[in-house]
């Protein structure tokens, strides 16, 4: 069944787990306080007849009552950015604050990168690394969108970043995507356990240069929008083993919804610290799905 | 890419900040202290806004914002810069009504009267800034990007009032 049976033993309530990812996701959006506040952009919208419910666990992100966000004014002005839900999480456990020098090693098309630069207030500088050609080119204009001034684009490999020192480093890598799946159903019959373990390569390998360019003390998040234990818990532990001094923190979202990391799966051995990583499936928050660990380095 | 490619790359090199914010008083009236954190780079045609005077050793594809294009015979503000900072501007700026609003927003030129000077201008609608738009002789000429435009049958969540509120 599309890739999806083999976590029935593993997801809480599969049946509502199965029954939520087959229904197209609700309109989100962010609040971009670079260019607005919230506010003023809540009453614009109230006036334009465009209902909207911010999350009950991020005031910054809102439902929104309208099939076509990317047509309203607001959304030209850069005052909203159109953002799924759940990815919204990365930004928040990695916490960047204005003035720090903050890493996004693979950043297109952006929205996570904007996120970040608005909760860095514009200052400081955030690097947002991307090495397709096509990806750089909507990074790039998502950043302008958003008014941001703090961000500089580079299109290095990620997986060979030049040496550089980072306060925080967001690794959201490349993955099968089976998150997604309420936007895109296709992604479903996309997967298979090859693809995941050939994206595990250049997971661990991002993961790895990632942790390597964050500064003593700094942070290290990993996200992924796909169910895999092998493109999550199996990456994250791999790279523990080989990166010196660096530890799994617990990932809490207050008003969040979410399950803990696995410690092993059909066999495989990830640890018990694993459980300190968050999985976040649609059924828990209407949402798509996601996963997260953050690591501190020594 | 191939790292040579990068390595060819033009660089960015410092501008002056009050260089810039003489050009964006002069025409808009913007104190120069609404620029005070930010620093200047020119690369090519454009002069680029970013957060810090100093940058990190690493090839860059954009830094911050592109801010200011000059290629033509008179400094163009982008529609970005001026979403930023045109909510400073004391002169050249005008506020366009519902349905001004909509023929700006769809890319159009229109007739319009305003006390403003021909040249580049700051366009508000309903107290936030548009854009960049070009006033010459009676029209006003939308510059937002193409990319940004919307056709005015595709434009949501324009309120149901009748034309001339805004202004």
């Amino acid at each position: 069944m599309d890739g999806l049976g083999r976590y029935a033993g593993v997801i809480p309530e599969f049946d509502r787990f199965v029954e939520a990812i087959y229904r197209p996701l609700p309109v989100t959006a962010r609040i971009n306080a670079l260019k607005t506040d919230r506010d003023r952009l809540l009453s614009r919208l109230k006036v334009a007849g465009v209902a909207c419910r911010p999350f009950a666990w991020y005031p910054w992100g809102m439902r929104m009552g309208t099939d076509k966000p990317g047509n309203l004014v607001e959304n030209l002005m850069g005052h909203i950015h159109i953002q799924e839900e759940i990815s919204m999480v990365s930004a928040v456990v990695l916490d960047p604050r204005a003035g720090e020098r903050v890493l996004d090693l693979c950043a297109a098309p952006g929205s996570k990168t904007t996120q970040i630069a608005m909760m860095m207030e514009n200052r400081g500088l955030l690097v947002a690394n991307d090495p397709a050609n096509g990806r750089v080119a909507s990074l790039r204009s998502n950043c302008e969108r958003s008014g941001a001034i703090n961000v500089a684009v580079t299109r290095y490999d990620g997986r060979r970043f030049p040496a550089q020192k980072f306060d925080r480093v967001l690794v959201d890598v490349p993955c099968t995507g089976q998150g997604m799946a309420r936007k895109d159903p296709a992604v479903l019959g996309r997967w298979s356990l090859k693809r995941s373990l050939d994206l595990q390569r250049l997971q661990a390998a991002l993961l790895k240069r990632g942790a390597e360019v964050a500064s003593p003390g700094g942070t290290v998040v990993y996200s992924t929008c796909t169910f895999a234990p092998e493109e999550n818990e199996a990456v994250v532990s791999r790279v523990l083993d080989q990166v010196r001094g660096l530890s799994l923190q617990e990932v809490c979202v207050p008003d969040l919804q979410g399950s803990p990391g696995l410690s092993e799966v059909g066999g495989s051995a990830f640890g018990e610290e694993m459980k300190r990583c968050a999985r976040y499936y649609p059924h828990q928050n209407d949402t798509g799905g996601f996963f997260v660990a953050k690591l501190v380095k020594e | 890419m191939s790292q040579s490619s990068l390595r060819n790359r033009q660089p960015f090199l410092p501008v002056d900040r009050g260089e810039v914010a003489e050009m964006m008083g002069s025409r808009f009236g913007i104190p120069p202290r609404a620029f005070e954190a930010v620093s200047f780079f020119r690369r090519g045609r454009n002069i680029w806004a970013f957060s810090l005077a100093d940058i990190p050793d690493l090839d860059y594809e954009a830094l911050g914002l592109r801010f200011i294009s000059v290629r033509g015979r008179v400094p163009k503000p982008t529609t970005y810069a001026l979403q930023l900072f045109g909510r400073f501007a004391t002169k050249n700026a005008v506020h366009l009504s519902d349905g001004e609003a909509r023929r700006f927003i769809a890319g159009e030129r229109q007739q319009l009267s305003a006390p403003v000077e021909d040249g580049y201008v700051v366009v508000s609608y309903r107290g936030d800034v548009l854009g960049c738009g070009l006033y010459s002789r009676g029209d006003l000429i939308s510059q937002l990007p193409k990319e940004r435009r919307i056709e005015g049958k595709d434009m949501e969540g324009f309120s149901e009032v009748s034309e001339g509120c805004g202004r």
